[in-house]
């Protein structure tokens, strides 16, 4: 096999190296940089244009209508918590079966979580009516003894999103506090000053480690459900309605499937952009690239079969509401999306499955936007078809949204963008101290795998390579 | 106190809508409408108009579907094609809020800015809405409106403002409205009959589609009044209360024409409708 | 007799554990493991374990939050529902107990997740002032050991740490 032959990251780096790499990446990147952060720009102010028309006319400018009262800010919004559920969950996931392969690229994919999910805060808040009472759904204490409607699976999602951001929030910055230290040591002038305050005195001592270890595996531990159950919560915006298309019992995993789908092809689309920007070759490695592709692709094909379940339940079921609307994704007004869905979803990924289109780094950043595509099809094909074609006839209707609307929507893309370069430019997006212990503890078996072999010719020297533990 | 509260209510507070609920209904307001005399002539939504300061959006945003019509005629051809002349065959709907007992617009909403009245009803706060729309999006019937722009600025050119209901608000945008079963006349009633110590008789309080309706389609009233018109109705076609599977059966008798629209879903509608009878029965 | 404090850097990590697993065995007399911090660039648990068991109370606190969430969480459900939302919505109870169980999780998470970061702030013994022999080589490739002892001590100690490669050795005078 190759894969053998063939490192996650060369094991001989010095660890000298491995800082100035990182630290030489947050002062200067390639133009392309302030061109993407340039391009960034001029997409937010389309959407607070636009945003600034939906707030002083009213709703009515993105289109939308009596059947169609949500539409693409819905859509967005599952969109961009969907894309949140990669970074931290596959990070705490890994991190707890000790696949330290996550290690140089988890830094950038938590900070993906989290900036993913300010821009998802955004549409819910968008797309009131009334946003300058907002606030209402948070259960404040008010002089007038309201309080939210705790049934709502939208008061829900405002617990959810409150718990997931700050809990992947502390995720980021407690895994990140030995680099800030890095950084703090290293520094001049304005960012000494904030690594100082960040690294909260960090110096790396047995007692700080310690509770270090503990602090960070905790953490993972109530990550992984916490994420299951955030998506699950925002399907809950779906299937605990009544409408056809929406009540669907498979919903929670079929979103969760699908938050991991789009989330791994948003971390293969930033891979390929820092690994360009910082000139990171050395830490963002190809055999990395390709295990990320390979756990997209498996999870592509658990979406895929949910997929099939859903039709296939509708088909059993035999609820005509249900059934009609499903045959109206595919034939009707929305059937270019629905196909598109399927094809970029489902047929598409299967570029995945060859190793050198997986090492072919233009054709790997096409395909993962391509495959955000589709699954942002899949958001849109789960919200608007159903306000489309309800139980009630006489409202049947088909609506596609306006400049209003999708410049918001184009907006956002711009915000996230600009929230994740500023991210990457003032903190380290690979992290140091673990591509150290990752080299380290990789050198180190490596080194007693070589052991074995010399000594003991009987044993077969397996187990060791990759593995983290050392005991 | 609050805990004192939870354990000293909690039965009371664990009854859901299967066990009667957790209030003991004042009132029960309910509609029956007749298909069969209904002409489709629209009145019923001119007067709700006129008496809930509906805004009028004018035909580009009627065309878009942004109306505000709390009732709505709805025309149907399902007649047409087996009729020598299908310009006869349509058949006419009034629909409006249904009230359910059951509403799922209810549960839905993130701020508590809908909920079900000792009366019976669907109330709908405006002063809570955020806008969230989620109450639309979950109501079967589609008979919730929302505020897509402040109409109130066009709708009533001076002097037609001097034609408002003084005892209702004019909503501004990114507030949801519907039918209130004119919860203003209900509760003018209501005090009145305090006042005079008495209980509310039936007939007193008429909804304005029903009172403009010419061919007294519409017929509203109090069930829990066992002799008023309504509860006569719904005895008289056998219409029940409740849920779908308390009600359901096979209707032996073809002059029984009551029905609730959706009543599979089991969200228990106010308003039964009378089936039209056919020409070819 | 004035104290002393060392820090001693190593850029092989084995022999900083030899080290350490020197001073555990007394090799001198008077410093015990217990005085010794060791601190370095990357996670080392089997480093740590020649430390001797050393206490991580964090999950005491981890628990205590889950545990606080769930039922705070209940009973602030309950309470608001109760005193607010005494109408009913939607046929269901005033206290609809699915709803409160998909909060009470929500809850759970967050309480236990805020209190293991605070904990972590507060038990780590972060926010202290770094000391005048910190060196900025431990955020990048060496290994150190620090521990406080008499004067007379200092001079075995060097010689340990000598034997085994020491590449830098900083002294001060604490008192």
């Amino acid at each position: 096999m190759t894969m053998a032959t063939e490192k996650d990251i060369n094991e001989q780096i010095a660890w000298a190296k491995i800082n100035t790499d990182v630290l030489r990446s947050m002062e200067n990147p390639r133009p392309a940089y302030w061109v993407t952060v340039a391009v960034c720009v001029a997409m937010i102010s389309v959407a607070v244009f636009a945003e600034y028309i939906q707030y002083t006319e009213g709703m009515g400018y993105a289109n939308l209508n009596n059947p169609h009262m949500w539409d693409l800010y819905i859509a967005s919004f599952v969109f961009w918590i969907g894309m949140s559920h990669s970074g931290t969950l596959l990070s705490a996931i890994l991190h707890l079966m000790h696949s330290d392969w996550r290690k140089p690229i988890y830094r950038f994919a938590e900070a993906m979580t989290t900036f993913s999910l300010l821009t998802a805060g955004l549409f819910p808040i968008i797309h009131l009516g009334r946003v300058w009472n907002m606030y209402w759904v948070l259960p404040y204490v008010s002089d007038r003894g309201h309080w939210p409607n705790f049934r709502s699976p939208l008061a829900w999602d405002a617990f959810a999103i409150s718990t997931y951001l700050s809990a992947s929030m502390l995720f980021l910055f407690i895994g990140m506090i030995p680099d800030l230290a890095i950084c703090r040591d290293h520094g001049k002038g304005w960012r000494k000053k904030l690594y100082t305050v960040l690294a909260l005195g960090w110096e790396g001592n047995d007692r700080q480690w310690r509770h270090f270890r503990k602090t960070y595996l905790l953490m993972a531990c109530f990550l992984i459900p916490l994420a299951v159950s955030v998506h699950s919560i925002v399907s809950a915006d779906f299937a605990m309605a009544i409408m056809p298309g929406w009540h669907v019992t498979s919903f929670p995993p079929y979103f969760v499937a699908g938050a991991l789908y789009s989330g791994c092809a948003a971390i293969i689309t930033l891979f390929v952009l820092l690994r360009y920007f910082f000139r990171f070759e050395d830490y963002m490695t190809l055999p990395i690239m390709e295990k990320t592709a390979k756990l997209t692709f498996a999870i592509a094909m658990v979406w895929t079969y949910l997929n099939l379940v859903e039709f296939a339940s509708i088909w059993y079921g035999h609820n005509v509401y249900d059934k009609e609307l499903l045959i109206a994704k595919a034939t009707g007004a929305y059937a270019p999306i629905f196909w598109s869905m399927i094809f970029l979803g489902s047929v598409l990924p299967f570029t995945l499955a060859f190793r050198s289109l997986r090492r072919h780094m233009p054709t790997m950043f096409v395909v993962s936007i391509l495959l955000n595509v589709g699954m942002f099809f899949e958001r849109w094909m789960i919200v608007a078809p159903t306000l489309s074609l309800s139980q009630e006839p006489h409202q049947w209707d088909v609506m596609w949204g306006s400049v209003v609307e999708w410049g918001i929507v184009f907006g956002s893309f711009g915000w996230f963008g600009l929230l994740f370069l500023i991210f990457v430019k003032v903190f380290p997006s690979v992290s140091m101290y673990e591509v150290k212990e990752m080299v380290f503890h990789r050198q180190r078996s490596a080194g007693e795998e070589d052991l074995i072999r010399m000594t003991d010719h009987t044993q077969p020297a397996t187990e060791t390579a990759g593995g983290e533990e050392s005991k | 106190m609050s805990l004192d509260n939870i354990l000293n209510n909690w039965s009371d507070y664990r009854k859901g809508a299967e066990e009667g609920g957790h209030h003991d209904y004042e009132h029960r307001w309910t509609m029956a409408i007749n298909l069969d005399v209904c002409i489709g002539c629209n009145a019923c939504s001119v007067a709700c108009y006129a008496e809930n300061n509906l805004a009028v959006v004018g035909k580009e945003r009627f065309e878009k579907g942004q109306a505000m019509h709390w009732m709505r005629i709805e025309r149907y051809w399902d007649q047409a094609a087996d009729m020598e002349h299908p310009e006869q065959g349509a058949s006419f709907l009034p629909m409006l809020c249904q009230q359910c007992g059951a509403a799922t617009c209810e549960p839905v909403c993130p701020v508590a800015a809908t909920y079900h009245t000792p009366d019976g009803l669907n109330a709908q706060v405006y002063n809570r809405c955020i806008g969230s729309r989620y109450c639309s999006n979950n109501c079967p019937f589609r008979v919730r409106y929302f505020n897509f722009y402040s109409y109130y600025e066009s709708a009533w050119p001076s002097p037609m403002e001097q034609q408002l209901n003084p005892d209702i608000s004019v909503r501004d945008k990114g507030v949801m409205e519907k039918c209130t079963f004119c919860v203003q006349r209900i509760r003018t009633v209501k005090d009145r009959a305090k006042m005079e110590d008495r209980s509310v008789v039936d007939g007193e309080a008429m909804t304005a589609c029903a009172q403009a309706c010419p061919t007294s389609a519409i017929v509203f009233g109090d069930t829990m009044d066992e002799s008023s018109a309504v509860s006569q109705l719904w005895k008289k076609h056998q219409v029940k209360r409740g849920t779908y599977q308390s009600t359901r059966g096979e209707k032996a008798n073809p002059n029984l024409r009551g029905y609730r629209i959706f009543e599979e879903l089991n969200v228990d509608p106010s308003i039964m409708y009378l089936e039209r009878v056919r020409e070819d029965v | 007799m004035s104290k002393h404090r060392l820090l001693a850097l190593f850029s092989d990590f084995e022999e900083a554990h030899a080290a350490i697993a020197d001073i555990r065995r007394n090799v001198v007399p008077g410093v015990t493991v217990d005085d010794v911090t060791m601190k370095s660039p990357i996670e080392h648990p089997d480093v740590e374990e020649v430390l001797g068991e050393r206490p991580v109370h964090i999950q005491k606190f981890t628990l205590f939050g889950a545990i606080f969430g769930v039922t705070f969480g209940f009973l602030f459900l309950a309470g608001a529902q109760a005193t607010f939302l005494v109408q009913p919505q939607g046929g269901k109870a005033v206290i609809p107990l699915p709803s409160n169980f998909v909060l009470m999780y929500e809850m759970l998470i967050f309480f236990a997740v805020w209190l293991t970061f605070f904990s972590f702030l507060f038990l780590s013994g972060l926010f202290k002032k770094r000391s005048a022999l910190y060196s900025e080589k431990v955020s990048l490739d060496q290994v150190a050991i620090m521990l406080e002892l008499n004067e007379a001590h200092t001079d075995p100690i060097k010689d340990l740490f000598q034997k085994h490669k020491v590449l830098e050795i900083r002294e001060e005078v604490i008192k």
